[in-house]
């Protein structure tokens, strides 16, 4: 107990760029329990704070997707602890969990994974109405993040009539709307090419500097991981490093 | 972006699934409407034929009359029963009769006849029996002259203002003979009882028979044919069960009604099998618009939707799709039923002349009844709802990572 308390106020003490609005406390992920445990994750305590714009790597199978489903809280772990704005999301219940999902975190995925029915206004709209923001301040607000994106002149458009690179922008657009604390985004760059790519970094980037919007995301791209302030390394569900550069 | 203009943009993203699912429920639920219209258009004619050719609504005889049809099971009739009756709620028309059989005989001829005794009016009312007259003269509402179906004038060789004589037994015993002038030749479209009927006037047959004030049936016609069931307790309570009989015209049309309710149970059975079938192709499409869609459901349900919502907007895009098929199919056959409901189809060939033998017109009219089309209606919703229970299942058990891989 005591040793918890000294632990928080070392936590807090050690706060300097902003509060820490993730923190991961010996979270593992174990799949195939009953026969050859697989550990995804094996014990990782990570934190993450306000208006980061951070990078996830390693090799392939090393546990960065089931990191960011467990942070997500679209998958839920095998042990450990996910403390998101002083809730454990690894205890909420699945309707909750999803009404915390809407309020509070972002997501881009990696095949864009847009609403094909919906045009790019209508696919911003969509996080908004489930939140129930009226529609004045929705269009207002579409519109604005569709602009923020580049993409003024593709309201009105299906997904299917969009680029690969403008679609992601448009996840980008849609993962901002439910305003969240943070956004995650696995390998969002592993189906553009190179310039597309180098685009959606830029607008991210923008977003985080301009707007303080954090940003988690994964991949493979050096270049991508360059863009990054900060680098973390998984190796078979392990943290191996953690490097900030400013 | 409201969840009604997702479904519906959702189930036109298959156009041509959407479609043929909604053009087999739209087959479907047409046949049904026009096989139901059929044979209820069919049955109702056949009731209603009978019931204003011969039976009424209800008929009232002595207990026991209707299983042996002897003149000794006739009845008092006098005016007080008939003001009883009369005074009924409901009741709108009554025809006394006496019916019983005779010998006639008419030169060398002789031919067993069924006597039907009526009051000439009252039955003209009911049956519209002046209108079968095809030789001679109608009835007058006193005298003894006599109706004589075609048939059996043309066995005796009767033409109006011939006498004929009948023989037989009245009431109690006694015997019974007499001389009938011939008022007039009638057609009865039944060809069994185009070879056998008289018509007379009740008194003259009661006169005949040697059964004065006696009846040996009252039928009745109601206001409201729906009511018949309190028409019928009322009457039973008014002029007492022990001793009268009191049936429904389905009652007395026993066997004949057995056989058509059969055969709309048959119907019926086809055309469950038809929804059946159309059941197992929706239950296809639901299944090919949840599967190939598990992924698109795993980002919804990713970004905030709950899991009550997506189901939802999965069962609506199946309402759409029944929608579309019911409405087209009751639009396009409600107008071929008003239509052949105004203007009955003649039937033709073995048909009309089995409808001819059964005493029926040959007719076919179809039927509209808010019952039948609201109850088809009901019966494909349900099918599409029980097909809904898939993806219901399927957005509940959503597990997301693993359709975020799909
Ligand atoms: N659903 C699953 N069932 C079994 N093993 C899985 C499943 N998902 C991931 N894994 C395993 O967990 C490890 C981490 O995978 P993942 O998080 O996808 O790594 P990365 O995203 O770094 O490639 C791998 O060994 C992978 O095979």
């Amino acid at each position: 107990m005591t040793n918890d308390l000294i632990y928080n106020d070392l936590r807090l003490m050690t706060n300097i760029n902003g509060m820490n609005i993730i923190e991961i406390r010996n979270l593992t992920k174990v799949y195939d329990a009953k026969t050859i445990p697989v550990y995804a994750l094996n014990g990782v305590d990570l934190a993450f704070r306000e208006g980061e714009f951070t990078c996830i790597v390693g090799p392939s199978g090393s546990g960065k997707t089931t990191m960011l489903n467990l942070v997500g809280g679209l998958d839920s772990p095998t042990g450990g602890e996910i403390v998101i704005d002083n809730t454990d999301i690894t205890g909420l219940k699945s309707r909750m969990l999803i009404d915390f999902r809407l309020r509070n975190i972002g997501f881009v995925f990696q095949s864009f994974n847009l609403i094909p029915v919906l045009t790019a206004k209508e696919n911003v709209e969509f996080i908004m109405q489930l939140q129930g923001v009226n529609k004045e301040q929705r269009d207002k607000r579409t519109l604005e993040l569709l602009d923020s994106v580049g993409l003024s002149d593709k309201i009105n458009v299906r997904p299917n009539k969009l680029s690969g690179g403008q679609q992601q922008r448009v996840a980008v657009a849609r993962a901002l709307a439910s305003k969240p604390k943070f956004i995650l985004a696995d390998e969002p760059t592993a189906n553009l090419d190179s310039k597309s790519a180098e685009n959606l970094l830029e607008i991210m980037e923008i977003l985080n500097r301009e707007e303080n919007i954090t940003f988690i995301f994964s991949t493979h791209d050096p270049r991508v991981v360059a863009k990054a302030r900060r680098v973390i390394t998984l190796e078979d569900g392990k943290i191996v490093g953690d490097i900030s550069k400013n | 972006m409201n969840d009604i203009r997702l479904a519906w943009r959702n189930i036109w993203r298959n156009k041509r699934r959407t479609l043929l699912t909604a053009a087999s429920i739209f087959l479907a639920i047409f046949l049904a409407l026009i096989v139901r219209s059929l044979q209820t258009g069919w049955f109702d004619h056949l009731i209603s034929i009978s019931i204003q050719s011969y039976t009424g609504h209800i008929q009232i005889h002595k207990k026991g009359y209707w299983d042996d049809r002897d003149i000794n099971n006739s009845m008092p009739f006098n005016d007080s029963l008939t003001a009883v009756i009369k005074a009924t709620n409901n009741v709108d028309k009554t025809v006394p009769r006496l019916e019983y059989f005779a010998l006639s005989s008419y030169g060398k001829q002789t031919k067993a006849v069924m006597i039907s005794g009526t009051n000439p009016v009252r039955e003209d009312a009911l049956t519209h029996l002046s209108r079968k007259v095809i030789k001679g003269r109608y009835l007058d509402s006193s005298g003894n002259g006599i109706l004589v179906s075609q048939g059996l004038a043309s066995f005796l060789d009767l033409t109006p203002g011939d006498t004929v004589v009948f023989l037989g037994q009245g009431y109690h015993g006694i015997s019974a003979a007499g001389k009938f002038p011939v008022a007039g030749i009638i057609h009865i479209p039944s060809p069994q009882l185009d070879n056998q009927m008289i018509y007379m006037n009740l008194t003259t047959a009661q006169y005949f028979f040697n059964a004065q004030d006696r009846i040996t049936s009252l039928s009745i016609t109601l206001v409201n044919p729906d009511e018949i069931n309190a028409t019928v307790a009322s009457l039973r309570s008014k002029i007492g069960g022990e001793k009268y009989e009191i049936m429904r015209w389905d009652e007395m049309m026993g066997e004949v009604m057995q056989a058509l309710k059969a055969k709309i149970g048959g119907g019926k059975i086809i055309i469950a099998i038809l929804y059946m079938i159309v059941g197992f192709g929706i239950f296809g499409t639901v299944v090919m618009m949840t599967t190939e869609r598990t992924k698109e459901f795993g980002v919804m349900v990713s970004v905030g939707m709950q899991k009550t919502r997506l189901a939802f907007i999965l069962v609506l895009e199946m309402i759409f799709i029944g929608l579309t098929g019911i409405l087209s199919g009751v639009v396009t056959a409600l107008p071929i039923m008003v239509y052949f409901h105004l203007y009955p189809i003649h039937l033709w060939g073995g048909m009309a002349q089995a409808f001819i033998s059964f005493g029926i017109e040959p007719l076919m009219p179809l039927a509209i009844k808010p019952g039948f089309i609201i109850s088809n209606i009901i019966s494909v919703l349900i099918i599409v709802l029980l097909t809904c229970i898939y993806p219901i299942r399927k957005a509940f058990t959503l597990r997301i990572v693993e359709s975020l891989h799909k």
